[in-house]
């Protein structure tokens, strides 16, 4: 009665207008994602990578196509690491199976690309968004 | 301060324009002249700088940013790629429509629109007519807007423009009577209708909007309601008529009624300034700069009030109006001059 609700709603505006905005410009700027976030390039640390292919048993798509070869000391060398993402469904399977937690997302979700050969990512020569991934909290 | 800047720089013009050309009846006729380019170039800007404004303090209130993108990172040419948009547009007469009372609806609101502008003291002395009558003058012509709405709603052939041209007849009738006698309070007060006598008689004594706080609350609420904006905005809402008697406008006609609103609503602010705040009286700054500081903060009111409140009901409007800020402003009346007649009689 008498306005009061109407000094109510300027207060309110009023804050919104000093108060810190949530519009991210998009290109420029980009909403981080959450730690749990799914989508991206498969990114692989190959320093912690054993070659052991689980992640690639693991895959109930045939996401991943995996080159290993293996030395004279019976040591497993991984030397291409196919992440085919037309195929992938994100289901994550390949990350928890991976023994040395050498598997991570880069969250790099704007994948889109004009051919589906560009689909094709190849984490082992893409060092750099591991290098990323490896700074983590708990390592 | 005994000259504004505003007229040093019209002395400047003059003298100018004297030694150009010597005939003083021509260089009368030419600092009219100036005088009215000032007046129309005042509008056209702010009409720029308020789409601006009213985007970004929307924006703001909404908890976003607002144009970003259009010259550079605040978006400050938004307003350029808006006017070059709405040139480019196309011309669509609706069919069936009134040729003539159509297309020249859009011109006639902005007439009145920029003739009121005539009678603002924007500094000390810079008044093109500053009549004695001043006052009175504006309101009648600023009640004539009132008729281009209707025309270009009759004139549409559509129901929602023609829906809306009655609604602005309504609503802007019933909301100029709270309005002129929200105002004679303040006539009552400085004894003319003079506008520099008004901005006068606030220096010697003291802002009006101090002396007459319910009138100013009433001018608020009707100059709200007089600009069509929300929460007053029935003429033209989008949820339930589109746009009301500028549905079927495209272009730059449509750019028209947008340009008369922004006068409106700078003239409005203007009044309000001029009449409740002490016009351009203030210490230290110049006037000319006391003036706009005023006027800006009125008109970030005005858009405060727009991004705040929701729409009333016709009903609703037109009750509030008629049985609360009618008699409301009656009271105030017989307050005042209760006032005046304690304040004379005992000192």
């Amino acid at each position: 009665m008498f306005g009061k609700g109407l000094i109510t709603g300027m207060r309110v505006t009023w804050k919104h207008f000093w108060g810190k905005k949530v519009t991210f410009c998009y290109p420029e700027e980009k909403l981080p994602m959450t730690e749990r976030f799914r989508g991206g390039h498969l990114a692989l640390n190959a320093t912690k990578c054993i070659g052991c292919k689980l992640c690639s048993l693991n895959c109930p798509n045939r996401a991943l196509e995996l080159t290993v070869t293996v030395d004279e000391n019976k040591k497993r060398h991984m030397q291409q690491y196919l992440h085919i993402m037309g195929r992938c469904l994100y289901c994550n399977l390949c990350v928890e199976s991976c023994p040395t937690q050498a598997l991570s997302w880069d969250k790099e979700y704007a994948i889109s690309s004009w051919y589906k050969e560009d689909m094709v990512h190849d984490s082992m020569s893409d060092q750099t968004s591991a290098a990323v991934s490896e700074v983590k909290p708990h390592e | 301060m005994h000259n504004g800047i505003l007229l040093t720089a019209a002395g400047w013009i003059r003298d100018i324009l004297t030694f150009l050309f010597g005939n003083e009846l021509l260089v009368n006729i030419l600092m009219t002249l100036v005088g009215i380019g000032a007046i129309i170039s005042v509008i056209l800007t702010s009409a720029i700088v308020f789409t601006y404004a009213e985007r970004k303090v929307c924006a703001f209130m909404q908890v976003r940013i607002g144009p970003n993108r259009v010259g550079g990172r605040f978006g400050l040419l938004q307003p350029v790629a808006d006017m070059l948009k709405l040139m480019s547009k196309e011309d669509i007469i609706p069919n069936g429509c009134d040729r003539v009372v159509w297309s020249l609806s859009p011109m006639l609101l902005f007439v009145p629109s920029a003739l009121i502008y005539s009678f603002f003291p924007f500094d000390d002395g810079a008044i093109l007519a500053d009549v004695n009558v001043g006052l009175f003058l504006l309101l009648a012509i600023s009640s004539q807007a009132v008729l281009p709405f209707l025309m270009g709603g009759y004139a549409s052939n559509s129901k929602y423009a023609m829906i809306g041209g009655m609604r602005t007849v309504a609503q802007m009738l019933s909301y100029e009577a709270p309005m002129a006698f929200s105002l004679i309070g303040v006539v009552m007060l400085t004894g003319s209708m003079k506008m520099s006598a008004i901005v006068e008689a606030q220096a010697t004594h003291t802002w009006f909007v101090l002396l007459q706080p319910i009138a100013f609350v009433i001018y608020l609420i009707t100059a709200t309601a007089e600009t069509n904006r929300t929460p007053f905005d029935l003429v033209e809402d989008e949820s339930e008529i589109v746009a009301g008697p500028f549905t079927e406008y495209s272009g730059m006609r449509w750019a028209l009624f947008f340009l008369a609103e922004y006068a409106n609503l700078l003239s409005i602010s203007i009044l309000t300034t001029t009449l409740f705040l002490g016009g351009w009286h203030g210490p230290v700054l110049p006037g000319a700069v006391w003036f706009w500081l005023k006027v800006l903060v009125m008109i970030f009111v005005f858009m405060w009030f727009r991004w705040t409140f929701p729409r009333t009901r016709i009903d609703q409007m037109l009750s509030f109006s008629w049985k609360v800020l009618l008699p409301l402003a009656l009271v105030n009346m017989l307050l005042t001059g209760v006032g005046i007649y304690l304040y004379q009689s005992l000192c």
